[in-house]
C-alpha cells in the first residue's frame, strides 16, 4: 500500500513538474523563437561564408523582420543576404515575423527599450498603427529612392510629409482568361463592365453555369476586388455611399446571377484551381497565378490582360510590402545601405526571377521564360494604374464594411443600395470619429 | 485540529487531482475568463464598455449568425442522431462483412476537419461529383450550386459535419445498444409487442444515458462549427464561430471576444436546459 502511494505521488510529482517545465520552455521558446529562426539564418551564412570573416568590415549585425514562406527564405538568405554580407561585412540576421504581429511585437521592444530588430517589412495595410506608435524612422533626406521605382508605389507611404517607407515588392492582379473558350463563342476579352456583364452572360447561357469568377470570399479577397469597382466608377470606399460606390455596387448585383457559383468560395488560391480545373474561364488574380495555371497545369491557351475599365478607368489595388527601419536603432546608417541594396536593380531581378515577384523597378526584369514573359509585361502595365489600399486608422471598420455590404447587396440582393450603403457610411463615419480622425 | 484530520484523510487524494485542477485552471478558466474579460474592455483605452457588444449586435449579419448557428445545430443533431442509431442497428446485427462495414463507418474519424471540407467540396462544388454522377445518369443536364440558398448551405454544411463525426455517434450509440440486454427484447416479443412498440418502450428509455451524452457533445460541436462554413460557402452563409475568427483577423480582439462570449453563453443555455429538463424527469421518475 505504501509503496502504490509513494509511486503514485512520484507521478503526481512528475506530471506537475513536466507541466510547469512546458511552460516554462514554451514562454523562452517564443521569445527565442525569432532568435533561432535569426541564428538559422546566420548560421547558413557564416557557415558558407568563411569568407565573410576574412572581409568582416565593419561588427555589426542587422536584424530584419520580415514575413516570408519557407522557399523565400531559401532565396533570400542564400542569394540575397549572403553577397550583401560578403560586400559590406554586415551581417543580416532574418527574423520571421507575421504582418499582424509586427506593431505589437515593436511596440513591446520599444517599451523595454531593446532594439532587438532593426528593419522590418510590413504590408501596407498595418502602417497606420506603426506610425501612430512612432516605431519607424523618418528616412527624409537618408535614403535615395531609384528613379526606376515608379513614384505611385510609394508617394502614398509618406505620412505627415515624413518617408518612413520605401517599397520592397508591389503586387498587382491581372485578368486571366481562355482564349480558346472566347473563340469558341464568339468573345473578346472585355474591356469594359458592359462586355464583361456580356462576357457572363453569354457563357453562362451557353453552359448553363457561370463560367466568370470574382474573388468573393469575405476578407482582404472580397475587399480588393470591391474596391476595384468601386474606384473604377470613380467612387471612394472610405465614403461607400457615393456615387461611384452605388454604381459599382449596382453592377456586381446585375452581374452576380451570371457569376460561377464558386465566386462565393473564390480566393486568390481558388482562382488559381478554378482556372486550372477549367471550372471558370475568366478571372483576375496575382501574378502567380500565371505559373500555377500556365506552367505547372499546362493550360498554355489561358492568356491575360490588365483588365476592364469602369465608367472612370482602370483601377487596381496594389499590395506592397514596404520596409522600414526601427525608430532607434543603433544601426541606422547601416540599415539605410541594406534598404538600399535591396531596392536595386540586381536584388529585384532576384526576387523576380526567383520568386516570381513583380519588381518594384521597372527596369529589374531579368532572364525570363519566353511563356513568362506576356504575363509580366501586363503586371507591368497594370502597376501604372495600381493604387494601394486606403491607409487610415480605421481600415478594418472599413474593411468590415466592405464586407457587409457587399454580402447584402450582392449575395443577397437587397434592393435599396443606396440606403444599405448609407447605413455603412454612418459606420465608418462612427469609426472615423472614435479613432479622432 | 479538524483541519489536520481532514487532510490526513484526504490529503493524498488532493495531490492527486491538484495537476488536473491547475491545468483546467490554466489552461481553460483562465483563458475563458480572460476573453470574457477582453470583451468588455476598450481595446485602445482598456476601460470597462459594452461598445464591443454594440459593435458587434450591430452588424447586419449577427442575427444571421445566431440563427446560422442555431439551425445548423438543430439540423446537423437530428441527422446525426438518426443516422447514428439507424448505422449502428445496422452493425449490431450478424452478417457476412460486418468488420469491413464498421472499419468504413470508423474511417472518416482519422480525417481531420478541414481536409474532410476540402473532400466535400469534391462532391458538392459545382464541378464535383455529386453533378458528374447526376449528369451521367441524366437527371441533371445543367450543374447544380448545391449551396445557391441558405438552406441549402446550411444543409450540405450539416451533411459534411455528419460525415466527418458519424464514427463517434455510432460508437455511441453502439455501446448504449449492445448494453441493452436481449432479454428483455425477447419478454416483449413473448408479449406480441411490435417493432414501433419495442424501439418506442425498450430501446429508447434504455439508451437515454447514451442519448444525453451523444445530444451534449455533439451539440457543443455543432454551435462552435467554424472550419466546415468557411471552406464549404465563405461568407455567404455567416456563424458566430466564422464572426469570431473574422473580427481577430481584423485585430479586433474586443469584437472577436464578445462572438466567443457569445457563443459560449448560447452553449451553456442550450446544455442547462437540456440537463435542467432530462434532470427534472428523472428526479420526477424517482
Amino acid at each position: 500500500m505504501k509503496l502504490k502511494k509513494t509511486v503514485a505521488m512520484l507521478i503526481a510529482a512528475v506530471t506537475v513538474t513536466t507541466a510547469l517545465a512546458g511552460c516554462t520552455a514554451s514562454g523562452q521558446q517564443s521569445g527565442s523563437s525569432d532568435t533561432a529562426a535569426g541564428q538559422e539564418s546566420t548560421g547558413d551564412t557564416t557557415t558558407a561564408g568563411n569568407t565573410t570573416a576574412a572581409v568582416q568590415k565593419k561588427d555589426v549585425t542587422l536584424n530584419f523582420a520580415i514575413p516570408l514562406a519557407e522557399e523565400e527564405w531559401h532565396v533570400f538568405r542564400d542569394q540575397i543576404f549572403k553577397p550583401f554580407e560578403e560586400q559590406t561585412g554586415i551581417k543580416i540576421n532574418g527574423i520571421q515575423m507575421e504582418n499582424k504581429d509586427m506593431e505589437s511585437k515593436l511596440e513591446a521592444l520599444k517599451q523595454a527599450g531593446k532594439h532587438e530588430i532593426d528593419l522590418f517589412a510590413p504590408s501596407t495595410v498595418y502602417l497606420p498603427g506603426i506610425v501612430d506608435k512612432d516605431l519607424a524612422e523618418d528616412l527624409s533626406g537618408s535614403i535615395s529612392i531609384p528613379e526606376q521605382i515608379p513614384k505611385n508605389l510609394y508617394s502614398e507611404f509618406q505620412f505627415d510629409g515624413k518617408t518612413q517607407f520605401v517599397p520592397l515588392r508591389p503586387n498587382v492582379q491581372t485578368n486571366y482568361y481562355y482564349t480558346d473558350r472566347f473563340e469558341q463563342y464568339g468573345l473578346e476579352a472585355p474591356k469594359n463592365w458592359n462586355e464583361l456583364l456580356n462576357v457572363a452572360k453569354t457563357l453562362y447561357e451557353a453552359e448553363g453555369v457561370g463560367r466568370v469568377a470574382i474573388q468573393a470570399n469575405s476578407g482582404s479577397a472580397l475587399t480588393i476586388t470591391t474596391i476595384e469597382f468601386i474606384r473604377s466608377a470613380g467612387g471612394d470606399p472610405l465614403v461607400l455611399n457615393d456615387e461611384g460606390s452605388v454604381a459599382a455596387f449596382t453592377f456586381l448585383q446585375e452581374l452576380w446571377p451570371y457569376l460561377s457559383p464558386e465566386s462565393k468560395r473564390a480566393d486568390f488560391n481558388v482562382i488559381n484551381e478554378l482556372l486550372a480545373t477549367e471550372v471558370i474561364y475568366y478571372g483576375a488574380n496575382w501574378p502567380y497565378c500565371s505559373t500555377v495555371v500556365v506552367k505547372e497545369s499546362g493550360k498554355d491557351q489561358v492568356a491575360s490582360y490588365v483588365g476592364f475599365e469602369g465608367p472612370k478607368g482602370i483601377s487596381k489595388v496594389t499590395t506592397t510590402t514596404v520596409m522600414g527601419i526601427v525608430n532607434g536603432t543603433p544601426h541606422r546608417e547601416e540599415a539605410i545601405q541594406f534598404l538600399e541594396y535591396l531596392m536595386s536593380e540586381e536584388v529585384q531581378s532576384i526576387l523576380f526571377t526567383e520568386l516570381g515577384w513583380a519588381p518594384a523597378r521597372n527596369d529589374a526584369i531579368g532572364e525570363i521564360e519566353e511563356w513568362q514573359r506576356p504575363f509580366i509585361e501586363d503586371v507591368q502595365e497594370a502597376l501604372q494604374y495600381a493604387q494601394s489600399r486606403p491607409i487610415v486608422p480605421y481600415w478594418s471598420d472599413v474593411d468590415k464594411a466592405i464586407n457587409d455590404a457587399f454580402k447584402d447587396i450582392v449575395i443577397d440582393g437587397k434592393e435599396d443600395v443606396q440606403g444599405i450603403l448609407d447605413g455603412y457610411h454612418e459606420q465608418i463615419e462612427a469609426a472615423k470619429a472614435a479613432k479622432g480622425e | 485540529m479538524k483541519q489536520k484530520k481532514f487532510l490526513k484523510k484526504y490529503g493524498f487524494n488532493i495531490v492527486l487531482i491538484l495537476p488536473l485542477v491547475i491545468f483546467i485552471l490554466g489552461f481553460t478558466i483562465a483563458p475563458i475568463l480572460q476573453t470574457i474579460q477582453i470583451s468588455f474592455k476598450d481595446s485602445a483605452t482598456s476601460a470597462w464598455t459594452l461598445n464591443n457588444y454594440k459593435s458587434v449586435i450591430d452588424r447586419g449579419i449577427f442575427g444571421e449568425a445566431v440563427f446560422n448557428t442555431l439551425a445548423i445545430t438543430a439540423i446537423g443533431l437530428v441527422l446525426q442522431m438518426v443516422m447514428g442509431y439507424l448505422i449502428a442497428s445496422m452493425l449490431r446485427k450478424t452478417f457476412i462483412g460486418k468488420g469491413l462495414a464498421r472499419m468504413l463507418v470508423l474511417l472518416p474519424m482519422g480525417i481531420p476537419t478541414m481536409v474532410s471540407g476540402v473532400a466535400m467540396l469534391y462532391v458538392f462544388s459545382t464541378s464535383g461529383y455529386l453533378n458528374e454522377i447526376l449528369y451521367r445518369l441524366n437527371i441533371a443536364s445543367i450543374p447544380i450550386d448545391w449551396t445557391a440558398t441558405k438552406l441549402r448551405s446550411l444543409i450540405v454544411i450539416a451533411f459534411a459535419d455528419s460525415w466527418k463525426v458519424m464514427p463517434m455517434v455510432v460508437m455511441l450509440f453502439l455501446a448504449g445498444l449492445e448494453a441493452i440486454s436481449k432479454e428483455i427484447y425477447e419478454a416483449a416479443d413473448v408479449d406480441g409487442a411490435r417493432t414501433w412498440a419495442k424501439f418506442y418502450y425498450i430501446t429508447l428509455p434504455q439508451l437515454k444515458d447514451t442519448v444525453t451524452m451523444t445530444v451534449l457533445t455533439r451539440v457543443v460541436d455543432l454551435l462552435r462549427i467554424f472550419e466546415l462554413p468557411k471552406v464549404l460557402v465563405g461568407q455567404s452563409t455567416p456563424f458566430l464561430a466564422t464572426i469570431a475568427y473574422e473580427e481577430y483577423s481584423y485585430n479586433n480582439m474586443g469584437n472577436s471576444a464578445v462572438a466567443s462570449t457569445l457563443l459560449l453563453g448560447i452553449i451553456l443555455i442550450v446544455v442547462t436546459l437540456y440537463l435542467i429538463l432530462f434532470e427534472r424527469e428523472k428526479k420526477v421518475k424517482h
